[in-house]
């Protein structure tokens, strides 16, 4: 029973640090990899989320409408952020990198003007199961299978509907996919505003586990880069995924051994290495092995 | 003549006589500035322009090279730490700031040799290297800021974590130390000598490579030049300069933490870039020195406002100058000077 | 004697300043340093009184905290707190208190010296003080007083307005130097009162020695400080570590597991712990240092899980640590806790949903709760004041009465001169503060304090179930440190004394 509860436990971290990393990439992903805009407002997009839905949950909506209120505003926040400022950093990444920081700052420090130092947390929902010696959050384990649900409807998104199309076609070639008809801007406006109301999602998905304040945000954006750098342009669906499992397996047993310093710095070791060895990211070197199978198959 | 030529060559702003008279002038009022100036205020002017080599760096790399590096910071940070633990061990011997200099540039050449070697030869792609750069800088703060117990001293010196290594020496060349007035003149002459090196060294073949690269690199490699090598050997400068800026500063207060290395301050530099322009060196220099200005004048007022108005500061300047307020506005003069000329023809 | 007993001795004599015997041999020491004080105060003073400022220009009082960004929650408040001490001091108001001359501990002029509570390894008799709300007036400790915010027959400080000079050092530390150098040179402020985290003050330290400003930190910190132009106003480690790691062992069982933030404040703060708890017959079981940027603990709660302590000491800091609560609540883990910095500083158990707080022990000196008729009162004209304010945290108070302190210590010095008022203050300083009577040491510039365990139940109501009315900070006491008579500009850390691995 000992080593059961041992194994489920070490399993349930590996779990959580996965679904972590991958809930706060979530949003960069889109925005990062469909369009090339390094978001720097990211956080922000993220602390918005978690104030939406701590605003929402004490104006007593039951906490799984707050995430979908949370997803909703942020998104409808990103579109106006592609409208007004976005849209005319495409093509100009780092401008785009610059004009992103200073919203954060606007955002974050605005945030704590209006609303002050801190809001009112959300009670952490579901119990906790015992395992042996050990116990788990039931939150945890559904934010687990959140991030698999959430990972599985982008993909039915980008490849099996017309938007998602179109969208693969604008990132690909955006003058091509003029010339037959797409609608570049619009799909740009979607993408941006999708990858925004994500960051909310993820933001209001782990605002029960965080304390709620306008700074919040900047604990993410490290997390989310990394995975995102590490699962590489080549899908970034599937490179995030990859990254999000690989870095977790390095840091899940160091973590756990050796304590939480040691399982940081073999995160961030990680991350080097694995760009070393693969400098496409995990999804390119995901497709070059599906491709070689495919062939020699 | 030759090297003077170097100076004056396009890829800087500034080419005409009134330019440089300009120039002149600006290094007197510089130069004299103590005059006016009391040491307090020669104090913060030396903060501002400390900040200048590592902007200049980032501009060499970003601008001229096409290759954003996002923590310039850390080299900011090996030099700045080296140097306290090389002086702070040697102290009393009157050469020892001067060894903890080259020992701290050292290393950031070294550092950004090995870490650039690992980037430019396995030719990860262009938008990586920002990131990985950043990683290497939190990966320093990260372990810095652990570094609070006793175990982590150096000879004498102890790393003192999280809170900093304090007490660390003043510059000083043999019984001559620098501070107050003579510390203001010595980073003076080090960011002249810097911006002058950076604008030979655009002017220079090895510039033209550099822009080369930047514009297509596929081109330039097939023209017969190592690109690998030419990015590394900028990164490297780059290090350096970035150094240069992490000496001064813990000369200038004594004293480094290791948030000094983090994500807030890791941004710094490539906004005071951007906000410039990162196509020319001069622009980069002086929003470096703007941007310091403002942000000490707004806290100084005291007022919760100050970081709203930096953002917005950053979103109107690139909304309006993409290309960064400094250079759209020299090239907006550049083209009324060139109407005024055309106005007046026979001149030449 | 056992070995064992013969080893507690020593530290007995030195931890445990409120016993009888230590208490005494402790005192001597402080008697000491302040009666040397105040020999040469009595010689210095009548010629300072002819030497009074009397331009009429302000006093000012330099000020900088973060009042935007990421600190800035604890900034506002104590920016708050500096501004209503300015206002009362500007409307002739100041709390009770005054020079301390030769006596080395509660002063003439504090309301009551009380009997301290025993601190052994079997514990003491006295458990729940208070059991919140109003007291009766019978235990042997707690007294309600009575109202200790009395006028100052002054307006201002000597007649002279007081400005409050307040910058914004944005948690940026260069910027912190910047404006320190402002205030001294520019504004030629004379007090300044500044700093949060150590590394602010830290970055600054350099400069006030400098010019040799007369400066005060009013957070609560690691400890060991000594130099001759600070003066520590909040409680360090040995005025909060002892208490409750004794109480956590007696009522919960010897078993600690550490966890703390991985800098200078957390690691000392443990190092404290790990060195204490052998004394009052606690071990620690597992230590764990947690990187300043993690904000995910499922693997720090599972190591704790697999390690079964009998309660566990949470030394967490920063925002991202502050999810450590939920997030183990969520997983079920109700072991006991103790602090040293949660609810006083931060209010985690008014911005968390309970029973993330639920049996967390923390040894403060202050926090909005303490149910005193002066607090009470004291929070009041707070609120009438800042209405919108949340709370009142430790290092608020700390600032408030130390501004206060500063400007009756001018008074006495009748000047606003900085080595004069150096001086005054090296006389022993006892002040009553909304949290009881405070303190200052001359010799070591730090304060005693009165400590209370706080206890937050289940509902996040806060009680406080034992108090000891005055724990000196000792330990640069033990060292040696005497700033009256060698001024030193340093700080000292555990490793120095070898005390700190002779148990452990």
């Amino acid at each position: 029973m000992e080593e059961f509860g041992l194994v489920i436990s070490v399993v349930y971290q590996f779990g959580t640090n996965a679904a972590f990393l991958l809930l706060c990439a979530l949003g960069l992903i889109v925005i990062l990899g469909m369009m090339n805009i390094i978001n720097l407002a990211h956080g922000e997009l993220m602390m918005m989320g978690a104030y939406t839905a701590s605003l929402s949950y004490q104006a007593g909506l039951p906490f799984p409408v707050c995430v979908a209120v949370s997803f909703l505003v942020v998104g409808f926040v990103g579109a106006v952020f592609e409208r007004l400022v976005v849209r005319r950093f495409y093509g100009r990444e780092l401008s785009a990198l610059v004009v992103t920081w200073g919203i954060s700052l606007l955002l974050s420090q605005g945030t704590l003007m209006v609303f002050g130092p801190f809001l009112p947390s959300i009670p952490i929902p579901g119990g906790s199961l015992d395992v042996g010696a050990y116990s788990l959050s039931v939150y945890w384990l559904i934010l687990i299978a959140v991030s698999i649900a959430v990972v599985v409807a982008l993909a039915w998104l980008y490849n099996r509907t017309t938007f998602g199309l179109h969208a693969r076609a604008t990132m690909q070639d955006a003058a091509m996919a003029r010339a037959l008809g797409v609608n570049t801007g619009r799909i740009y406006m979607l993408t941006f505003s999708l990858g925004a109301g994500l960051a909310g999602f993820s933001g209001a998905l782990l605002a029960p586990t965080a304390s709620i304040m306008p700074f919040m945000g900047q604990q993410f954006v490290a997390p989310a880069f990394i995975t995102v750098v590490v699962g590489g342009a080549a899908n970034v669906i599937a490179g995030a995924v990859g990254s999000s499992v690989l870095l977790s397996l390095v840091r899940t047993p160091v973590g756990f051994y050796l304590g939480a310093f040691l399982g940081l710095v073999a995160l961030l070791l990680a991350a080097l290495i694995i760009i070393r060895l693969m400098p496409n990211g995990v999804s390119a070197a995901l497709l070059r092995w599906s491709d070689r199978r495919a062939q020699s198959g | 003549m030759k090297y003077l030529a170097l100076l004056t060559g396009p890829e800087d702003i500034g080419q005409s006589r009134l330019f440089w008279i300009v120039f002149v002038l600006l290094v007197l009022n510089f130069v004299l500035g103590p005059l006016w100036m009391s040491e307090f205020e020669a104090s913060n002017v030396s903060y501002y322009l400390l900040n200048l080599p590592m902007a200049l760096g980032l501009c060499l790399l970003w601008g001229y090279c096409g290759v954003l590096s996002f923590g310039q910071v850390a080299y900011f940070g090996i030099a700045g730490y080296l140097y306290g633990i090389i002086a702070g061990n040697m102290r009393g011997d009157p050469w020892g700031p001067l060894l903890g200099e080259v020992g701290g540039l050292a290393a950031c050449a070294v550092v950004s040799a090995i870490f650039g070697y690992f980037m430019f030869y396995a030719r990860v792609q262009r938008w990586i290297v920002p990131i990985l750069t950043l990683v290497l800088a939190l990966l320093l703060e990260t372990f810095l800021g652990q570094t609070a117990g006793y175990q982590w001293r150096v000879g004498s010196v102890q790393l003192g974590g999280y809170n900093g290594m304090t007490g660390i020496p003043w510059f000083q060349l043999g019984d001559f130390t620098f501070f107050g007035y003579s510390f203001y003149y010595y980073v003076v002459l080090l960011v002249l000598v810097s911006y002058l090196g950076c604008r030979a060294l655009v002017n220079s073949h090895h510039g033209k490579v550099m822009l080369a690269m930047r514009e297509d690199p596929l081109r330039t490699e097939l023209l017969g030049y190592d690109i690998r090598a030419r990015q590394l050997a900028v990164f490297v400068i780059a290090g350096v300069l970035a150094g240069l800026s992490g000496l001064l500063y813990v000369q200038w207060g004594n004293y480094i933490t290791p948030s000094q290395l983090g994500l807030v301050q890791a941004a710094l530099p490539v906004i005071w870039v951007a906000v410039g322009g990162r196509s020319k060196l001069l622009a980069v220099a002086i929003s470096a020195y703007a941007l310091n200005w403002i942000t000490y004048s707004l806290s100084s007022a005291g007022n919760q406002y100050a970081l709203v108005i930096i953002g917005g500061l950053l979103v109107v300047v690139m909304l309006f100058f993409p290309d960064g307020i400094v250079v759209t506005l020299a090239r907006n003069m550049n083209r009324q000077a060139l109407t005024r000329l055309l106005r007046r023809p026979g001149r030449s | 004697m056992s070995k064992r007993d013969s080893q507690t001795d020593v530290p007995q004599d030195a931890t445990t300043p409120t016993t009888e015997d230590a208490g005494l041999s402790i005192g001597r020491r402080g008697f000491l340093a302040g009666s040397a004080a105040a020999v040469s105060a009595a010689t210095v003073l009548p010629n300072l009184k002819t030497a009074k400022a009397q331009d009429g220009s302000p006093v000012k009082i330099g000020f900088i905290e973060d009042e935007s960004g990421n600190l800035s929650v604890y900034g506002i408040q104590k920016l708050h707190a500096a501004q209503l001490a300015v206002k009362e001091i500007n409307e002739g108001k100041t709390l009770k208190g005054g020079a301390n001359i030769g006596t080395g501990g509660y002063g003439p002029l504090a309301s009551y010296a009380a009997n301290a509570p025993t601190i052994s390894k079997e514990g003491v008799a006295l458990d729940i003080v208070n059991a919140g709300g109003d007291m009766s007036g019978d235990a042997t400790v707690f007294v309600e007083d009575d109202d200790v915010f009395v006028d100052s027959g002054d307006q201002g400080i000597l007649g002279r307005e007081v400005d409050l000079v307040s910058v914004d050092g944005q948690s940026n530390n260069a910027l912190w130097q910047q404006l320190t150098r402002r205030l001294i040179q520019e504004d030629e402020v004379d007090v300044l009162v500044a700093g949060f985290a150590s590394a602010e003050r830290e970055a600054i330290r350099p400069i006030v020695d400098q010019f040799n400003q007369l400066y005060f930190y009013t957070n609560q910190y690691e400890g060991g400080v000594a130099d001759a132009n600070t003066f520590c106003t909040g409680p360090v480690c040995e005025q909060q570590v002892i208490p409750v790691v004794q109480y956590m062992v007696e009522k919960f069982g010897p078993r600690c597991y550490t966890i703390a933030a991985d800098y200078n404040f957390g690691q000392l703060t443990a190092a404290w712990t790990k060195a204490f708890a052998p004394l009052v017959g606690g071990e620690i079981i597992g230590e764990e240092f947690v990187p300043l940027s993690v904000s995910e603990f499922s693997q720090v709660i599972a190591r704790i899980q697999q390690a079964k302590p009998d309660w566990v000491m949470t030394l967490l800091v920063c925002q991202n640590h502050h999810n450590y609560y939920p997030q183990a609540a969520a997983a079920g883990l109700s072991y006991p806790m103790a602090s040293t910095v949660n609810m006083a500083q931060g209010y985690e158990h008014k911005r968390f949903p309970p029973p993330s707080l639920n049996q967390m022990h923390n040894a403060i000196q202050y926090q909005l709760e303490v149910p005193t008729a002066r607090n009470r009162a004291f929070v009041k004209r707070w609120m009438d004041m800042f209405p919108e304010d949340e709370y009142i945290g430790e290092m608020a108070q700390n600032t408030y009465f130390t501004v206060h302190m500063y400007a009756q210590a001018a008074r006495l010095a009748g000047t606003t001169d900085q080595e004069t008022v150096k001086r005054a203050l090296e006389l022993g300083w006892a002040i009553e503060a909304p949290e009881g009577a405070v303190f200052l040491e001359p010799g070591t510039h730090h304060c005693a304090h009165y400590i209370r365990l706080a206890v937050c139940d289940e509902n996040h109501d806060v009680y406080f179930v034992r108090e000891w009315p005055m724990i000196q900070a000792w330990w640069l006491q033990r060292l040696g440190v005497n700033l009256v008579r060698n001024p030193e500009y340093k700080q000292y850390v555990p490793d120095e004394d070898p005390f700190f691995s002779m148990f452990g």
